[in-house]
């Protein structure tokens, strides 16, 4: 300790006057190895900042340097958890999280355009018809991509957009609503999923250009499906019967977006006085 | 609660009896508030219960975030 003290016992007044002068010649008293002094006792602090893959092993994700887009990616996968929290082999699109986060997208000004990337095997109906219903009342261009599958409830949301894009592989399932959860067989329980069902037509064919009758054979036809009725729309199949807008990818769907931005830019601005 | 969903019921819903439930609080992470649960040592975020739409764009936090909530 004796080393280092440079200070009065009795704090000084100020200006600070040392006992003695220093000069060229006074020994500045700095040990010589100053680690080998039993006396001090010092811990080595360390930083470091996460390596990529610690991070993408704790976290699942990568930080991505930070460059804002003016496009917003939303990405529909799994099942569409609803009300009821789903056991953890699902991989659930959370509506509770993408509600607000839609809100938020509507609300800020860097944000000019979103594309909706669907990989989903459908889920609740409500939660997939919310998703579908903020997503189509955006003021903001929207294009969805339909990457793999768009089943069920996947329909509405994807067809909730400006504009509809469905990879040439992918595929989207056109099933009735069945009953899950508590059955009573009673007339009433047919007519509420059969208002239900009401429901996800007349989302889709108001935001699609398939007719009501077309969807609705489309959903009762059999000899499709193994073991249920309704119809498997691949590619083509879903431009073909007026559902999706176009066949295309990743690359058509920005270069849409793109346009569908520039033509919502000059539709908003402001004109000069 | 209705599924609609091409896949089997059983698949969806296996497991849902030996789900543990982990009690959840109600806490503030860096100034939101959030639903956070103790999974195992680690808070883990469950829900933001926040009014502000622009903490749902926030890139830290999301349902399943590793966070440190305020004590």
């Amino acid at each position: 300790m004796s080393y280092y003290q440079s200070f009065d016992e009795v704090p000084g007044i100020f200006p600070y006057h040392p006992p003695s002068q220093p000069g060229p010649e006074t020994d500045p008293h700095r040990p010589e190895n100053p680690g080998d002094d039993p006396d001090t006792e010092r811990t080595k602090v360390v930083g470091k900042s996460k390596t990529t893959m610690e991070t993408v092993k704790e976290m699942g994700a990568t930080q991505v340097p930070e460059i804002k887009s003016n496009i917003h990616c939303l990405t529909i996968v799994g099942q569409i958890e609803g009300h009821l929290v789903l056991p953890p082999q699902n991989k659930t699109t959370k509506y509770e999280h993408m509600i607000p986060q839609l809100v938020a997208l509507e609300q800020s000004p860097e944000v000019e355009g979103i594309v909706v990337v669907l990989n989903t095997v459908g889920g609740d109906v409500e939660a997939g018809l919310a998703i579908a219903e903020m997503i189509s009342s955006l003021s903001k261009p929207t294009v969805s991509v339909v990457l793999g599958g768009g089943h069920s409830i996947g329909v509405p949301i994807a067809v909730a957009t400006d504009y509809s894009f469905i990879a040439e592989t992918a595929s989207m399932t056109i099933h009735p609503i069945r009953l899950n959860g508590l059955v009573i067989g009673v007339p009433q329980t047919y007519e509420y999923l059969d208002k239900m069902q009401d429901r996800v037509v007349r989302f889709v064919t108001a935001h699609s250009h398939i007719t009501q009758d077309k969807f609705r054979e489309l959903m009762f036809r059999t000899g499709e499906l193994a073991r249920d009725i309704g119809t498997v729309l691949i590619g083509h199949d879903a431009v073909q019967c007026g559902l999706i807008n176009e066949v295309g990818g990743v690359k058509q769907a920005m270069n849409k977006l793109k346009s569908l931005v520039e033509e919502w830019k000059s539709r908003n601005e402001v004109p000069l006085q | 609660m209705i599924l609609y969903t091409p896949m089997q019921l059983e698949l969806v819903l296996a497991g849902l009896e030996q789900m543990t439930h982990y009690p959840e609080r109600r806490t503030t992470v860096n100034g939101v508030p959030a639903l956070v649960r103790n999974v195992g040592g680690r808070e883990e975020l469950v829900q933001l219960l926040s009014t502000d739409p622009k903490d749902y764009l926030r890139t830290d936090l999301y349902p399943g975030a590793q966070v440190i909530p305020s004590r």
